[in-house]
């Protein structure tokens, strides 16, 4: 049953992030990691050359600037607000994945949001 | 998007004249003082490819020549599903036409002969030079042809590597269907550093699929210099599961490395057995592409040291080495390696040309394995560079758990296509 739901991941991710969009509050903004969970690491901020070095890795699966032409969904569609909330689920293993969530305990808060802001920044050009 | 202009470049080198800077450079016309300045990309796979593309993404007016010899390029990944009946070569086969359609990149298909570091150009098998202000190569690897007895060129004929796509794919496929029932096929894996790390224990599987469905007495046995391999625990597990009796792994503490090959009598010869095979498959051990190694770009053992957060080169400035014939610390010689390292190498370069700082760099590493059509695996990495080199991220990463459901790698072999798909796309759609 698990990986049934799996399969239709872009619409589960797209009613998952609209729920979690109503029911807590927004995502912390990017500035400042005061609510990091561990408080000794200080989070070094990312630039947006460094945002874009990090981000454009995402375009490999998920197909130029997140458009993606197979199997692997699409991040084109998504504002930055549902990319880091997915990411960060990913993260917690609070939402399942194949390898997602391998992938999002590569990054920190800060950079998840610099990675969010870049790829939802690309569909507004 | 700001643009840089070859008068902003001349600029920002920071030459007291022009035309000082203009000769030193080896620029001889005025044509060239409203364009940006000039890229030369050695190589059209992954690596190539995407370094070309993003170059121009970040900047059209950088002026960006890809030269390859292909006009078509057949691609590794993917190819083993080739050789095990699953998909036609036209599936993992791509074209330069969006790169030079859509992003505007000049691609030759030629050969690039010789670099000239100091001079700052390279000439082409058809006799022309191009003079790059940054030199991009991206050659992939070659064989070491003499490492094993018996072994050649000519014999690959015979006993086919298929580790560059291509013809060598379609003559292994080939080799396998007109094999008899109840054949042994060997294959020879190679010692590390080697292109696509499970590509060997991929291939088994294919092989075993294809070998289940139609030759069901058929055995396949891997001969291997090597005690330990990448995703062993999910391949093995796999096998037993899939394939139970047909594979056979033998490690390097096995007698497992080969000491030489028969093309007449298609005997395989092992550290301690002899084994009679009807279809054998040579992966040999492998350097950086012949033209860094001509170039003077690698190193004592065949490979290419680069400054990891620029990938330019560390025996030659001016001149940067991604993909496979890199050293680049714990990234594998993977195609998403490629095309991650592409992008950091592309990043970098605009930097360079607009007198900016470089940005921190971000690799990533996805590969998939498929066991079966429906079976895939994969391992994953997010690296980063720190003042131990380029290393993974602690935490993250890592390789599907061993204990998934049927689902969860019906999944991995739904997505290994998707990523297929994606990154095919990234680098030259």
């Amino acid at each position: 049953m698990r990986f049934a739901k799996l399969k239709k991941l872009p619409m589960l991710l797209i009613a998952g992030v609209a729920a979690t969009a109503c029911s807590t509050t927004p995502p912390a903004p990017p500035a400042k990691p005061a609510a990091a969970p561990t408080p000794q690491v200080v989070e070094k901020p990312v630039s947006p050359a460094a945002a874009a070095n990090i981000a454009n890795n995402c375009f490999a699966c998920h197909g130029p600037n997140g458009v993606s032409p197979g199997s692997i969904p699409s991040l084109h569609a998504f504002t930055a607000s549902n990319i880091s909330d997915m990411l960060k689920a990913y993260k917690s293993g609070e939402r399942a994945s194949t390898v997602m969530g391998r992938h999002a305990k590569g990054y920190n808060n800060t950079e998840i949001e610099a990675i969010s802001n870049y790829i939802a920044g690309l569909n507004k050009k | 998007m700001s643009k840089i202009t070859r008068r902003d470049f001349i600029k920002l080198t920071g030459a007291g004249a022009a035309t000082v800077a203009l000769g030193s450079l080896g620029y001889t016309t005025a044509a060239h003082a409203a364009n940006g300045p000039r890229v030369v990309v050695v190589g059209g796979g992954f690596g190539g490819a995407t370094c070309a593309k993003y170059l121009k993404r970040a900047d059209q007016n950088i002026q960006v020549t890809l030269v390859e010899p292909n006009t078509k390029l057949v691609t590794c990944p993917f190819s083993n599903a080739v050789i095990g009946g699953m998909r036609n070569i036209d599936f993992i086969t791509q074209t330069y036409d969006a790169l030079r359609t859509k992003h505007g990149v000049n691609v030759v298909h030629d050969t690039v002969t010789a670099i000239d570091a100091a001079g700052k150009k390279v000439t082409l098998k058809s006799g022309k030079t191009l003079p790059y202000d940054r030199l991009v190569v991206s050659p992939g690897i070659d064989f070491k042809w003499t490492a094993i007895a018996g072994y050649s060129e000519q014999a690959a004929a015979v006993m086919p590597h298929a580790w560059k796509a291509g013809p060598q794919t379609t003559l292994l496929q080939q080799k396998l269907v007109a094999m008899k029932d109840g054949g042994l096929v060997v294959i020879v894996a190679p010692p590390n550093p080697y292109r696509c790390p499970p590509g060997p224990y991929e291939r088994a599987s294919l092989i075993a699929h294809y070998l289940k469905t139609h030759k069901p007495k058929s055995k396949v046995i891997i001969l291997d210099p090597k005690d330990d391999f990448s995703k062993k625990g999910l391949f093995m597990a796999g096998w037993e599961k899939l394939y139970p009796g047909m594979i056979e792994w033998v490690p390097g503490a096995k007698g497992g490395e080969v000491v030489s090959v028969n093309t007449k009598t298609m005997v395989v010869e092992g550290k301690l057995d002899k084994y009679k095979a009807a279809v054998v498959n040579v992966i040999p051990p492998q350097t950086a592409g012949a033209i860094a190694l001509k170039s003077g770009l690698a190193d004592d053992k065949g490979w290419c040291p680069v400054d990891f957060k620029t990938f330019e080169s560390k025996l030659h400035p001016g001149i940067h080495v991604i993909g496979d014939a890199s050293i680049a610390g714990a990234l594998p010689k993977s195609a998403y390696a490629a095309n991650s390292e592409a992008k950091i190498a592309a990043s970098a370069i605009v930097s360079m040309f607009r007198g900016e700082a470089v940005a921190d760099a971000s690799y990533v590493n996805t590969c998939y394995s498929l066991l079966a059509p429906n079976y895939g695996i994969s391992v994953a990495g997010v690296y980063r560079l720190t003042d131990k080199g380029i290393v993974p991220i602690e935490g993250s990463g890592g390789v599907s758990p061993m204990d998934a459901s049927a689902g969860f790698r019906e999944d991995e072999a739904k997505y290994a296509t998707g990523w297929y798909a994606g990154i095919t796309a990234d680098s030259w759609g």
